[in-house]
């Protein structure tokens, strides 16, 4: 097609007045508040994605190593041991080959762990408390949990491995769920606005059954009228998606520094990435795409069964 | 048989035994039987509500027989999909009685809209249309919407719509109805010509002055049949003494 015919084509009065239609408005509102819940709903599923990746890369890749008390009634002999025990653990755990890192937990430290529940001013070393130490497991290397726990029994019986597989368990459930409900909610949300469409064409085709049927007559295809539906509720849910988006941004951010007040650092691992802020971006033209699909379908099916 | 069959296959539209009823009412149209040869042209006649707006409407591919057998361009139309009766469709200019204009579009759209759907591009388009419209006496109106447009300047409009295309048929319901007695021989001349281009023409129409002045077949509907007249045969239609008599107007 040429320049000018492109011009002409584009500039040309449609046969079918859609652009008088009332529904229209009411169809851009509604792309515009799906769209909206979409890019929210969406930004909350790509957030739990990265959140599990980060819980993944920092928590799977770490271990905690604890060494109980020993338990003395001489209260200095008891710490001595202790901390004799946590000595030969650690030269133990440093002669692994995929361990990267051994961190002991200081006492203040570990004052800290506790302060929540025994309140300030403890002296650490008055109470049967366990110590506990950091390993970083090397990237890329698998440790074999049952073997380590098995050698460290040898090193020191007072020695036990925690993994965080238990809890983390109960935390990647949790993210799961939600993860789920979320992507119900844009299911759902996908589902609303091609019914909202379905009937909004359908009605539309219903009032311009008089042209539709002019044009039948000259000659014209279903595919032909139903790409004058595609074309402008194809336009429609550009408008309406481009507003949804924009208005989606701020709510998105202020959602995140909502979130980042919650304590215990687990929603800090949630923000989203460049490629996740695309994805948020383009959801208008994937709105364009259903919309377009949508009407276009509609119109092919229903017409075969009205005339 | 032989000779039937070469009939059919020179014949545009061919109808056996063909019947029409809306719902469960009683038929409109009963063991309608024809042949319309390529290149023929006819008057359809018939008192209102005998069936002509039926039997113009199967012709244009807008409705099915309730019965029988039509054969469109050498296709059954009841064998024919959808994508293929609008290709057929292409090939039919109507002019309807009541216009059936988009009323929100110009005169030039209207007229445009079979190119458009064809896919012609825009610049032939401008200038079929242009030409059309000037010899049809709309050029200073082309722009107009239709819905300003007189009686009679918006039946030249469908006219000019149902023949842009030139058309292998051309089918009229009451085409010079409402233009003045000025243009009527105009738009009659455009449609003889049409014909000896080789489109086959139907035109239903009530006027006796159409009849008697041109020399075309009849095709007359009475008590739901389908009779064919020969040229200067008035049986059937009230259009004076003289002509009743069979005598040449």
């Amino acid at each position: 097609m040429s320049n000018n015919n492109a011009t002409d084509f584009i500039s040309r009065k449609q046969e079918l007045p859609l652009n008088d239609d009332s529904s229209s408005l009411f169809l851009q509102i509604m792309i515009s508040i799906s769209v909206f819940i979409f890019a929210i709903t969406l930004a909350g599923v790509l957030s739990i994605n990265s959140m599990l990746r980060n819980w993944n890369d920092s928590i799977l890749g770490s271990l905690t190593v604890q060494i109980m008390p020993v338990n003395s009634s001489d209260r200095d002999k008891a710490a001595a041991d202790t901390l004799e025990n946590q000595k030969k653990v650690i030269e133990y755990l440093e002669s692994v080959a995929e361990i990267e890192k051994v961190t002991p937990l200081s006492d203040e430290q570990l004052e800290k762990l506790i302060q929540p529940w025994l309140g300030d001013g403890i002296e650490i070393g008055n109470l049967p408390v366990p110590r506990l130490i950091d390993v970083k497991i090397k990237k890329g290397e698998t440790l074999d949990f049952g073997v380590l726990a098995e050698n460290l029994a040898q090193v020191s019986p007072l020695a036990s491995i925690d993994n965080h597989k238990l809890w983390l368990n109960k935390l990647i459930r949790f993210a799961d769920g939600l993860k789920m409900l979320a992507l119900s909610i844009l299911f759902l949300v996908i589902l609303v606005t091609s019914g909202a469409i379905f009937y909004s064409t359908q009605t539309s085709l219903g009032l311009h059954r008089y042209i539709i049927e002019i044009l039948h007559t000259m000659g014209a295809k279903d595919a032909y009228i139903a790409q004058q539906y595609a074309r402008r509720t194809g336009w429609l849910a550009l408008v309406g998606g481009v507003i949804g988006v924009v208005l989606s941004i701020p709510t998105i951010f202020l959602i995140a520094s909502l979130a980042e007040q919650i304590e215990g650092g687990i929603i800090s691992g949630a923000h989203l990435s460049a490629e996740s802020w695309v994805t948020i971006l383009i959801l208008p033209l994937f709105a364009v795409m259903i919309a377009m699909f949508t009407a276009y379908y509609t119109v092919k099916r229903t017409l075969e069964k009205m005339i | 048989m032989q000779k039937n069959e070469s009939k059919s296959n020179n014949a545009i539209i061919v109808m056996q035994n063909v019947g029409i009823r809306y719902g469960q009412g009683p038929e409109v149209l009963s063991d309608i039987s024809l042949s319309l040869p390529r290149g023929s042209f006819h008057f359809l006649t018939g008192r209102s509500g005998a069936g002509k707006t039926s039997l113009l409407s199967m012709m244009y591919l807008a409705q099915k027989p309730s019965r029988g057998i039509v054969q469109v361009f050498g296709r059954n139309i009841n064998f024919t999909n959808r994508d293929s009766l609008s290709l057929l469709r292409r090939k039919i200019g109507v002019v309807f009685q009541d216009f059936r204009l988009l009323e929100h579009l110009s005169a030039f759209d209207n007229v445009a809209l079979p190119l458009r759907i064809c896919g012609m591009n825009e610049r032939e388009v401008k200038k079929r249309v242009t030409e059309l419209l000037q010899w049809v006496e709309l050029d200073r109106n082309m722009y107009a919407k239709t819905s300003t447009l007189s009686g009679g300047e918006k039946q030249r409009t469908a006219i000019a719509r149902a023949v842009i295309n030139r058309p292998d048929l051309l089918l009229a319901d009451e085409p010079t109805g409402n233009v003045d007695n000025d243009i009527a021989p105009k738009l009659m001349k455009l449609f003889v010509e049409l014909n000896k281009l080789g489109t086959t023409v139907v035109i239903a129409t009530h006027s006796e002055k159409l009849i008697t002045d041109f020399a075309f077949p009849r095709l007359h509907l009475q008590n739901h049949g389908l009779k064919v007249y020969e040229p200067y045969d008035f049986t059937g239609i009230n259009i004076g003494n003289r002509l009743e008599k069979g005598g040449r107007p």
